[in-house]
């Protein structure tokens, strides 16, 4: 067991590894935590997740750009890489499995990759069908590995409109399925008129929405099991 | 109710353009205006016309023929610089729906293959030629009354064309110098490229520098490390020139005048009347949203969205992004009517 103090200094410096985008940084800290017998989730929720969020924060204000999100991002998969293989139990505790993609016209994938990088947080079998995908692939991989999410990113309003036929489809298919949609044309009027069940205009708003998202999904598979059980 | 023509639409614009006075903001558009409508009457599809001058230029004239959006513009996609360069594209022509062409293979895979050179016949590769065919066929059809417009990309979207976005953004801070040696390099392929245009004899052409967008990058980064680049181009050029970026920019609109541009265009994202205070008395150029208004809205929505542009101090209504070719041809009817007529009733 270590100190308590210790393992505030080991979260105060994985958090910051974050906010400094120092990839060093976050491999010392994770390899002390692994070294030292810290809970893994522990440290990648208070400190890793943490820094991620006050990221999210200093983005919002308009402090830091893309740019440092990425960098932020690097730090972060930098200490996950070596804290995952020591998790024993998620918190999030949703065994869940999401297909994610850009669709096809749409070579962006920036705000994507933020996407998955929180479903990677925590724990989702991330089916990332990477840029440019064609509509029928989605749906394709959602029947194939039962998915329960999808998210469809565009960055171009001029690709958007892909998105909703590929809502039709799975929607045609699966009604349970949620969809998650996002990218700068990306509205919430457009989500509800086109039937998704979330949306994110930016990056910041994916991570938000994504973490929203995954609690929502925790809650409905709770319910289900309490109605199975009662 | 249509107007009495005073001037035609050419003038109109060409006059705004010098700085003279004029008696409504023009209605037209630096980038993508193809309507399915205009397709249509062709039967052509649009994967075709990116690689075919005459198809191009058809699409490019008819939707000043059937709705008086007063511009002829071509090309369609944002690759022919990229083409040019080495770049291979996908135009999407095994797909019925219409999609933009994208970079297939870039050129610029790492770090280290930054310091690229211009080819040699740069000018003649690619299609480069094509483009400047299709603004001569343009102008031979249209262009005694409209004015006939092209467009390039900015030098930082044009690196994000060639190499990976996610390396340019990172380097573009880590490694700044890097970054600004090879926008000097593609700002000069970009002049080459307009001034091709420019002798095809093109009315105007728009800078799209949309990878700049504070959505994306801080406005430091955007005056230190691009705006030198855009001052380069369009010290350059002779022809009128529009500065385009999308997104969040009313931070650095003040820049974008900065960088020499006739002209500055903007999307619904900037709040026009407050960069009218910032920016004085340089041409503004914008702001509705192309789809959410344009294409998805209804002909309520267009008017409305239309006077408020005119409300807020744009020079030109002109739209945010290119114009997605579904557009309903009753909403640009009523987008023309509404700058007909607005200022008049008032």
């Amino acid at each position: 067991m270590i100190t308590e103090e210790k393992r505030q200094e080991l979260l105060e410096r994985l958090r910051n590894s974050v906010i400094q985008y120092d990839e060093d940084g976050a491999k010392e800290a994770s390899n002390e935590v692994v070294e030292l017998g810290m809970d893994a989730n522990d440290a990648i929720f208070n400190g890793l997740v943490s820094g991620m969020e006050e990221v999210g924060r200093l983005f919002e204000a308009q402090e830091y750009f893309v740019p440092e999100l990425l960098m932020s991002a690097d730090a972060l998969y930098a200490g996950l890489d070596i804290l995952k293989p020591h998790v024993r139990q998620l918190d999030l505790g949703v065994k869940g499995s999401v297909v994610i993609g850009t669709v096809e016209g749409d070579v962006h994938d920036i705000g994507k990759n933020i996407v998955k990088m929180m479903f990677d947080v925590a724990g989702f079998t991330v089916y990332d069908l990477g840029r440019d995908v064609p509509l029928d692939k989605f749906v394709e991989e959602q029947l194939k590995t039962d998915s329960d999410l999808v998210c469809l990113s565009a960055m171009m309003t001029t690709t958007m409109v892909g998105m909703k036929k590929v809502i039709d489809d799975l929607r045609a298919k699966n009604p349970n399925v949620k969809i998650m949609i996002g990218g700068a044309p990306v509205s919430s009027d457009i989500a509800g008129k086109w039937g998704a069940d979330g949306y994110a205009k930016d990056a910041n708003n994916a991570l938000k929405d994504a973490i929203n998202m995954v609690s929502s999904l925790k809650k409905m598979k709770e319910e289900a099991e309490a109605r199975k059980k009662g | 109710m249509a107007e009495t023509r005073t001037m035609t639409p050419k003038e109109r614009i060409l006059k705004l353009f010098a700085g003279e006075k004029v008696d409504r903001p023009p209605c037209f558009s630096g980038m993508g205006n193809a309507t399915t409508e205009g397709l249509g009457r062709f039967g052509y599809k649009f994967a075709a016309l990116h690689s075919n001058a005459k198809m191009m230029a058809d699409v490019a004239a008819s939707t000043y023929k059937l709705t008086g959006f007063e511009c002829g513009v071509v090309p369609f996609d944002l690759c022919v610089e990229a083409e040019a360069l080495g770049c291979e594209i996908n135009v999407y022509a095994h797909l019925d729906d219409i999609l933009y062409p994208t970079i297939k293979r870039k050129i610029i895979h790492n770090e280290d293959e930054m310091g690229i050179s211009i080819p040699q016949d740069f000018t003649r590769r690619g299609r480069i030629p094509l483009v400047k065919e299709a603004i001569g066929l343009v102008k031979a059809d249209i262009g005694g009354d409209v004015a006939v417009g092209t467009y390039v990309l900015g030098p930082f979207t044009l690196a994000g064309q060639i190499m990976e976005l996610n390396d340019l953004l990172k380097l573009s801070f880590k490694k700044p110098e890097k970054v600004g040696n090879l926008l000097d390099i593609l700002a000069d392929a970009i002049v080459l490229c307009a001034k091709e245009f420019e002798e095809a004899g093109a009315d105007y052409i728009t800078v799209r520098e949309m990878g700049a967008t504070s959505d994306v990058l801080s406005p430091r980064v955007f005056k230190n490390l691009i705006l030198p680049y855009l001052k380069k181009i369009f010290g350059q050029l002779r022809t009128n020139t529009v500065l385009h970026i999308c997104g969040k920019t009313n931070d650095i609109a003040p820049f974008m005048v900065e960088s020499g541009a006739s002209a500055i265009s903007v999307d619904q994202k900037n709040d026009v009347a407050e960069t009218r205070k910032k920016i004085g008395s340089a041409l503004l150029f914008g702001n509705y949203d192309p789809y959410n208004i344009l294409v998805a809205g209804s002909e309520a929505n267009v008017r409305q969205a239309i006077r408020k542009c005119m409300d807020d101090g744009v020079d030109a209504v002109w739209p945010g992004c290119d114009i997605w070719p579904t557009v309903p041809i009753e909403n640009i009817k009523a987008m023309m009517d509404e700058v007909f007529n607005y200022r008049r009733l008032a």
